[in-house]
């Protein structure tokens, strides 16, 4: 009998842990009040409507919409290749090969962001937006590979030998049979790549100067001064787009598949 | 297989260089650098380090947070992949997205809300006030209990999906065989699910441990300057006093004890094997 109960209460609370937060987050920005609270104080979409007035949330939303978007079609024009040679050729030191490209998801973030503030961008006077897609795109890298790879191992190789014997070229087989048939897999990884980009906070923590910031940057300095609700309501916006992706994902493609 | 080695090399090189260039040598020199006074090798900056006692305090809050969030997950972690791998083949499936669900959410968002939750005039200290528990609001905010409880909502879904997936792997009989013998439910844990489970416990372990020690936003918020952890020490480092130095001598402690929590905890899991 206490076996029977046991499952669905250890089920209830870990659920209320794991989401309740998130309602919270979603009840506290539907608030009517001044100040972040809950129970919300009133009912009103007020601060929902603020966050599209803040200049600096336009801006930065902007630009990690750029970083998520740039970054992962730079990684997939870099790993797709990549994971083809992997998983195709016989690669000379393939393994180290694979270890260096992982590498970025070892490393804490923070660590790659400050290094590459202090030897690129202060002696070589890079732009902080060109560090910052440098380094989204390295950290994306990791994913694009790993997902690509693993919807090109499930793959058969006699197919592409086959188009090449029948006289394609080694490249017109990779076009046309290789890559329809990893299409799932890429998306998967663009999608993978985009919400990792979107949510990323260590590796673009230094990685900030005048006007140049990404989105939950942004937020994490705009909570140190405000405490009114608008932090609130942009992050059940982000969620609910973050929510939104991957479940289109998801019913399309079958997301969990690949990932 | 293709054998063409020039092919395969232009295919591969320019991922392996871009991840060389942008990742492996900046992170290389910033490593160099907390071992090099002027012109000469010395680890004078790790002993400069340790010899302070707030990075001390630091440094084990560290560990300390990061193990205390590894276990606590990890036996939440059993109860919940249990209860989940154990219901019909539907709800599992609603379940288990629902426990993957908050990984896509912005940690800043997901940390965002513990605030409404535990600050001053936030959701418990208007309980507590309200029954009457409390005469006045109580700090749960820049303490290490609040990181704790963000570090670990942050967390437990990867290790409750380690779990799951480990679970699902373990034949279907040994619970009820081990029951049927007459062994305890403490002793179907110890000498059955454990065993049979442990590689999905490391794999769970190894994503909290490092994912906890390396953590930014939950101390940089819950936290605050009160509550350091190593990242949040190490970015007031290089904001506040411009210590590039110490920051490097950060890099390579994070660095080294998430290998060393990767190796140490494969360690164990063999280790129990030979038994």
């Amino acid at each position: 009998m206490t076996s029977r109960l046991f499952s669905p209460i250890v089920l209830l609370l870990v659920l209320t842990f794991l989401i309740g937060p998130f309602l919270i987050i979603i009840a506290a920005s539907l608030s009517a009040g001044e100040t972040l609270a809950f129970p919300p104080q009133g009912l009103s979409l007020r601060w929902v409507f603020k966050v599209f007035e803040v200049e600096s949330f336009r801006a930065s939303f902007g630009i990690s919409m750029f970083l998520a978007i740039g970054g992962t079609l730079a990684a997939l024009i870099l790993g797709i290749p990549a994971s083809y040679a992997l998983s195709r050729y016989k690669v000379p030191g393939a393994e180290t090969i694979r270890t260096i490209v992982s590498s970025p998801i070892i490393v804490p973030g923070i660590i790659v962001g400050l290094a590459l503030l202090r030897y690129f961008v202060v002696p070589f006077n890079f732009g902080i937006l060109f560090a910052l897609f440098m380094a989204h795109t390295a950290l994306i890298l990791p994913y694009a590979v790993r997902v690509v790879s693993a919807s090109l191992n499930n793959l058969r190789s006699d197919i592409e030998e086959a188009a090449v014997l029948l006289g394609s070229s080694r490249v017109g087989a990779f076009f046309r049979v290789v890559m329809p048939n990893i299409r799932g897999g890429i998306l998967a990884a663009f999608i993978l790549g985009f919400v990792t980009s979107f949510n990323q906070v260590p590796v673009s923590l230094f990685l900030s100067g005048p006007g140049v910031r990404t989105l939950p940057i942004d937020m994490l300095s705009y909570m140190e001064i405000t405490y009114d609700p608008s932090v609130a309501a942009l992050s059940a916006l982000l969620a609910f787009m973050s929510l939104g992706i991957v479940f289109l994902a998801e019913r399309f493609l079958g997301f969990s598949r690949y990932v | 297989m293709f054998q063409n080695r020039a092919e395969a090399f232009a295919l591969v090189l320019p991922a392996a260089i871009f991840a060389s260039v942008v990742f492996l040598v900046p992170v290389g020199i910033l490593l160099s650098e907390g071992f090099r006074t002027g012109d000469s090798w010395t680890i004078q900056a790790y002993i400069d380090f340790f010899s302070q006692s707030l990075n001390q305090t630091v440094f084990l809050r560290t560990l300390k947070l990061a193990a205390m969030v590894t276990a606590v997950s990890a036996v939440i972690g059993y109860a919940a992949a249990f209860a989940i791998v154990n219901l019909p083949p539907k709800g599992k499936g609603r379940i288990t997205g629902l426990v993957v669900l908050p990984l896509m959410i912005s940690p800043v968002a997901r940390t965002y809300a513990w605030l409404v939750i535990l600050g001053r005039t936030g959701f418990v200290n208007q309980a507590l006030v309200g029954i009457g528990l409390s005469d006045e609001p109580i700090r749960f905010l820049f303490t290490e209990t609040a990181v704790f409880i963000g570090l670990l909502q942050l967390f437990l879904p990867l290790m409750i999906i380690s779990l799951i997936s480990a679970l699902e792997n373990m034949p279907r009989d040994a619970v009820p065989a081990a029951r049927v013998l007459g062994a305890n439910w403490f002793q179907v844990f110890t000498k059955v699910i454990l065993p049979l489970t442990k590689e999905g416990l490391v794999i769970g372990g190894t994503l909290v441990f490092t994912g906890s020690m390396t953590a930014y936003i939950t101390p940089a918020i819950l936290g605050g300057s009160k509550v350091l952890m190593l990242e949040t020490l190490m970015y007031q480092r290089v904001t506040v006093a411009n210590d590039f130095v110490a920051a490097s001598v950060i890099a390579l402690i994070l660095i080294v004890m998430a290998f060393a929590a990767n190796v140490l905890l494969k360690r164990l899991a063999t280790a129990r094997n030979k038994r």
